[in-house]
Formats: C-alpha cells, sequence, structure tokens
C-alpha cells in the first residue's frame, strides 16, 4: 500500500502540492490526471524521496520515506520510469537494466543478465541487448527504461508522464507495453496526459489542480456526467485535451 | 686539439641524466598531485565538513599564485618553520605536487558537476549508495569529461618542472644551463633542451589520445 496523507510541498512561495491523500493498493492502476505544474510530477518525486516533503507523510508498504532507513526500504518497494528516459549514456541497454540488481539486490550477474535478457525480449527488444541508449530511438530507449524498472521486482510501479518526450508512433509502442502491464496485475501510478489510454487501464483516476486534489475515482465514474465531468474544472480540461 | 667549450660525449650523459631527474619528477609528483586532488574531489562530493572548504581553500591559493613563488616558500620558508632541512628534491617534489593536485582538483570538481543531476537522481532511486553512485555512475561519465583538460594539465605541468632548476636541482633545464655556461652556444644548447620538452609533451600528448580513444571505443555515446 502506497500512503499518502495530507501531503504538502512548497517551492518557495510556490505551493506545488496542497494535502494530498490517495491511497494506492496492491494491484490497483491508478492515474494521475491534470494540467501541467498541478504537481503530477512532484508527487511521485515525493514518494521516491527525491523531494521533501514539507508537510504529511507517504509510506510504501509500511516504510516512512521522510526517513532514511525507511526511505531505502520505500525505494526497494517501487520502480520509477522517467519522462527523459534517464538511461545511463556510458552503458549498454543490458548493462543499464543489471545495474542495479547486481549492486543492490546483490543477484549474480549471469542471473540478472539472463532476467535482462527475457525483460527486453518481452518488449521486443531482444537483440539490442548490447546497445548504447544514443543507438536506440526514444521509444526503444523508454521500453529499456520500463524494463530497468521491472528488473528490481518493484511492487508499485511509478510511472512519470513517460510518453510526453515521444512521436505518437513511440508513444503507441510504449502504451502497448504499459497495457500489457496493468492487465498482467502489476500495481502502477501513471502520471499522463494520455487520457483515452488511463480510461482504458485505469482502475482509479485521481486528478489533481493547482496542487489539490479534485477527483479520485473509479476510472468509468470519473468519465460520467454525473461523476467526474459534474466538476466544472475537470469538464473544461477534458474538453480541452479532447480538442487538442 | 680540444677546447673546453667543445661538446663532449659526457654531454650526452649529462643531457640524459637531466631528462631522467625531470621525467621522474613529474611521474612522481603527477601521480602524488593525482591521488590528493581526486581525494580532495571526494571531500567535496561527500561534502565532509570543515574538511572540503578547507580543500577547496587551499587549492584556490595553490592554483592562483606562482608556482615559482610556492617553490620559495617551501624551499627557503619550510626549514624554517618545521626547523629541520629540506633537500631540493624534496621542496620541488612537495610543491609540484600541491600545485598538480589543486589543477587536478578543479578538472575533477567541474567533470563531476558535468555529470546530469538526473544520472545522480535515477541512481539513487534505483537504491545505489552513494558511493555506487560514484563508482558506476559519476566517475565513468566525469572522466569523459574531464579528459580533455586533464591531458592539457599534464603537458603544462611538465613545463612547469623546469621552474625547480633555480633552487638547484639538476634536472633538463639546469644541465642546459650548465652545458650553456662552459660551452657559450646557448642557441644550440637552448634549441637541443626545449626540443626535448617538446618530445616529452608530444610522447604525452599522444599517450592521452590513446587512452581517450580506448575509453571512446568502450562507449558509442559521444558525451551527453
Amino acid at each position: 500500500m502506497i500512503h499518502i496523507e495530507g501531503a504538502s510541498k512548497r517551492f518557495g512561495s510556490n505551493t506545488i502540492l496542497d494535502g494530498i491523500d490517495l491511497r494506492i493498493a496492491p494491484g490497483e492502476v491508478v492515474s494521475i490526471l491534470g494540467p501541467s505544474g498541478s504537481g503530477k510530477s512532484t508527487l511521485i518525486r515525493c514518494i521516491n524521496g527525491l523531494e521533501k516533503l514539507d508537510g504529511g507523510s507517504i509510506s510504501v508498504d509500511g516504510h516512512r520515506v521522510d526517513d532514511p532507513k525507511g526511505l531505502q526500504l520505500a525505494r526497494r518497494c517501487s520502480g520509477t520510469v522517467f519522462q527523459l528516459f534517464n538511461l545511463y549514456p556510458h552503458m549498454t541497454a543490458l548493462q543499464n537494466i543489471t545495474l542495479a540488481p547486481i549492486e543492490v539486490l546483490k543477484i549474480p550477474r549471469a542471473r540478472a543478465e539472463q532476467a535482462a535478457r527475457e525483460l527486453l525480449a518481452s518488449v521486443g527488444l531482444g537483440e539490442r541487448a548490447d546497445l548504447y541508449p544514443s543507438q536506440l530511438s526514444g521509444g526503444q530507449r523508454q521500453r529499456v527504461g520500463i524494463c530497468r524498472a521491472l528488473a528490481m521486482q518493484p511492487r508499485y510501479l511509478l510511472l512519470d508522464e513517460v510518453t510526453s518526450a515521444l512521436d505518437p508512433e513511440m508513444t503507441a509502442e510504449v502504451l502497448a507495453i504499459l497495457g500489457k502491464l496493468a492487465r498482467s496485475g502489476t500495481t502502477m501510478l501513471f502520471v499522463t496526459h494520455e487520457i483515452d489510454f488511463a480510461r482504458e487501464i485505469s482502475d482509479r483516476i485521481v486528478f489533481l489542480d493547482g496542487g489539490r486534489l479534485l477527483a479520485d475515482l473509479p476510472a468509468a465514474q470519473f468519465f460520467a456526467f454525473d461523476g467526474g465531468l459534474a466538476q466544472p474544472r475537470i469538464a473544461q480540461f477534458l474538453s480541452k485535451m479532447n480538442k487538442s | 686539439m680540444m677546447r673546453y667549450t667543445d661538446f663532449t660525449s659526457h654531454d650526452l650523459f649529462l643531457l640524459l641524466q637531466g631528462l631522467g631527474v625531470s621525467v621522474a619528477l613529474f611521474a612522481a609528483t603527477t601521480l602524488i598531485g593525482g591521488v590528493i586532488g581526486l581525494g580532495w574531489a571526494l571531500l567535496r562530493y561527500y561534502r565532509v565538513p570543515l574538511l572540503a572548504p578547507a580543500a577547496a581553500l587551499l587549492a584556490e591559493l595553490l592554483k592562483n599564485s606562482p608556482v615559482l613563488v610556492q617553490l620559495f616558500l617551501v624551499f627557503f620558508g619550510l626549514p624554517v618553520l618545521l626547523e629541520t632541512d629540506l633537500t631540493p628534491v624534496q621542496a620541488a617534489l612537495i610543491t609540484l605536487s600541491g600545485n598538480t593536485a589543486a589543477f587536478i582538483y578543479v578538472i575533477a570538481v567541474s567533470a563531476i558537476e558535468s555529470v546530469g543531476r538526473e544520472q545522480i537522481e535515477t541512481a539513487r532511486v534505483f537504491g545505489l549508495s552513494r558511493w555506487q553512485t560514484l563508482r558506476r555512475i559519476v566517475a565513468p561519465q566525469a572522466a569523459a569529461f574531464g579528459f580533455g583538460p586533464l591531458a592539457g594539465l599534464l603537458i603544462n605541468q611538465l613545463q612547469v618542472t623546469s621552474l625547480i632548476s633555480v633552487i638547484g636541482v639538476i634536472d633538463l633545464t639546469k644541465v642546459g644551463a650548465i652545458l650553456n655556461l662552459r660551452t657559450l652556444k646557448p642557441f644550440i644548447v637552448w634549441t637541443v633542451i626545449g626540443l626535448l620538452y617538446y618530445l616529452m609533451a608530444r610522447l604525452i600528448a599522444g599517450a592521452c589520445a590513446r587512452v581517450e580513444a580506448r575509453l571512446r571505443a568502450h562507449r558509442e555515446w559521444k558525451g551527453l
């Protein structure tokens, strides 16, 4: 269970997160929608400890992220996929994936490499294991990024606008893999602008605006006229996104 | 009949001896200075209180004052302060090592800072410790960034070794001064000395280029 309680974050006089309460249970797929600057990515960065909260608390499977020991354990439970991939440029795809399993989980190299090759094959990159990130397309890089997160066998997958830097064709490649993961029962917290896709795969949809949580509804209800759409801010956001 | 101003085979021996002293001092001070400079950079990476700012201040002082002044301070000043004797070679070792350390520190710090913050964040999110992050993520990328400046520094530090001749170390430059005094053929003597420094610099540059090529061959990436 990812347990977020009254999470607040300020940068200077800017309030980025304003008392967010949210729970994600194992097996759930939760999408976070909202306009740019609404605090979606900051929320992810608070869950994996890259930003410190100014108020409230976050725990992952009982490990509080504001405590150094707890953060270490919390980070073992979750895997992050980044908007700009953040692959290590000096390592091959395979090395990118096996680094943390070998160094952190102390898995023997041969086993880690075998697992990484299987992951790469499952996302259609079986032949690209020994290429460097600069030799891969954006969509391929992000698929390696997903494999890298999965190689840690995380209980929660945190996805931070993972298709925002990709063109539509590459976006489709990556979404296909995420869809497969969602259907196989992987727990995902999915920050995205891909509304149709979010609707398709999510159990719940969370809407953030100006650092506040305006809705936390089952996916079908979020898009219903007597549900999320009853809120003017959400209706406005969805109609704008549909036009573009 | 041979005059004392003529060149002899012994002069060649003297020249090689001076060359050996210069090369040995350069190699030793590069090694010592490299270890110290990287150590200072580590203090900064781990943000060690007191020691990290102290290293930064020391490097700042060393890189912004003339090596010759540092050499005089060590050779004439240190013995007074510590009430011991210091041989010219010891003084040269201390001064050049310290000076090299200061510049290695500067190169290492800027190379480390040129590694993207997101690289470090990613490694930390995946649970790598600070040391693992340094060893596996920061150091390899910083090395690629820092290699060019390092090659330039080494060639410069080779030339700087010639300063130690003024406190009586019989290095290549001092041998040049001795031969010049005896033969009274400054144009020939200093041309030969200059060419020898030039050849050494080319050797260092060539070695650096080869190492860099090998670094790149393993990595298809071209920086960032």
